[in-house]
């Protein structure tokens, strides 16, 4: 259930892209799949009832197999880590993008944004 | 007058001490606590946002300009990649953690994890400076605009 909502949200942010007409909009419906993709990624190293992958002093004295046994997986969330941090570089080179744009043609829609000169 | 009310300049010119410190403590402790290089870094920008806001822009400008800026971007990249390839001189392998042997330290200290605190700060210099030369310029887009109209 939860990775069709997730599937949901994926499909949310692509018709927001592929359908909308404002620049912004797109850039929206952009991150938003990019958010989906991540909270799937998240979901799939989850374990219900888990702790955070956080080792601290008493866990430490009281042995390591508790913890592995307990803990949810840290892998996909340093992955998705990187990924935010990609996605706002790729979110500040659309968002400039769009800046350059509106200032050469005065607006945001794609549909009068026609003429290809340098 | 520049910037916003003196009520807000005032609260701003105190919380920036905050916020600074809470930034360089999530960069040091990236590697016992949750956080690291790329949150605290960004909490380093925000700082200087919040002075962007209430101040203006010129007197963020006169406090960081933006060629120091630019360097400390770059310093922040440059000493990650001297750490990678200083492990690649000490122990063979890109990345390597090489300062662990020497300095092995016991779990959950502030010095025991070799080169991931060191990493940890330039990815803060890296994070922290970018940032805020990325929203910088984008609030500098906008003003060439209205000027060129």
């Amino acid at each position: 259930m939860p990775y069709a909502l997730c599937f949901l949200l994926f499909m949310l942010g692509l018709y927001c892209a592929v359908v909308k007409k404002n620049m912004v909009k797109i850039v929206i419906g952009i991150m938003v799949m990019e958010y989906a993709v991540n909270l799937f990624l998240i979901m799939l190293g989850y374990r219900s009832g888990g702790t955070a992958p956080i080792i601290d002093r008493g866990q430490l004295e009281a042995g390591m197999g508790q913890f592995i046994s307990s803990s949810v997986d840290p892998l996909p969330q340093a992955l998705v880590l990187t990924a935010i941090v990609i996605s706002l570089g790729s979110l500040a080179l659309m968002i400039s993008i769009c800046v350059r744009t509106y200032e050469k043609y005065g607006t945001f829609d794609i549909t009068q944004i026609r003429r290809l000169k340098g | 007058m520049k910037g916003m009310t003196i009520i807000v300049k005032t609260i701003a010119s105190w919380v920036k001490v905050l916020i600074v410190l809470f930034g360089i403590y999530i960069i040091l402790f990236g590697h016992l606590t949750p956080g690291g290089g790329f949150a605290g870094g960004v909490i380093l920008a925000s700082s200087y946002v919040l002075l962007m806001l209430a101040f203006g822009r010129e007197f963020v400008q006169k406090d960081l300009p933006l060629a120091l800026d630019s360097k400390l971007d770059c310093l922040g990249a440059f000493m990650f990649a001297l750490i990678a390839i200083l492990g690649m001189v000490f122990g063979g392998i890109f990345f390597v953690n090489f300062l662990q042997k020497y300095l092995p330290g016991k779990p959950l200290n502030l010095i025991s994890a070799g080169t991931i605190p060191l990493s940890n700060i330039a990815i803060g210099l890296k994070v922290g400076a970018s940032l805020f030369l990325v929203i910088f310029l984008l609030s500098t887009f906008r003003r060439d605009t209205s000027a060129n109209r």
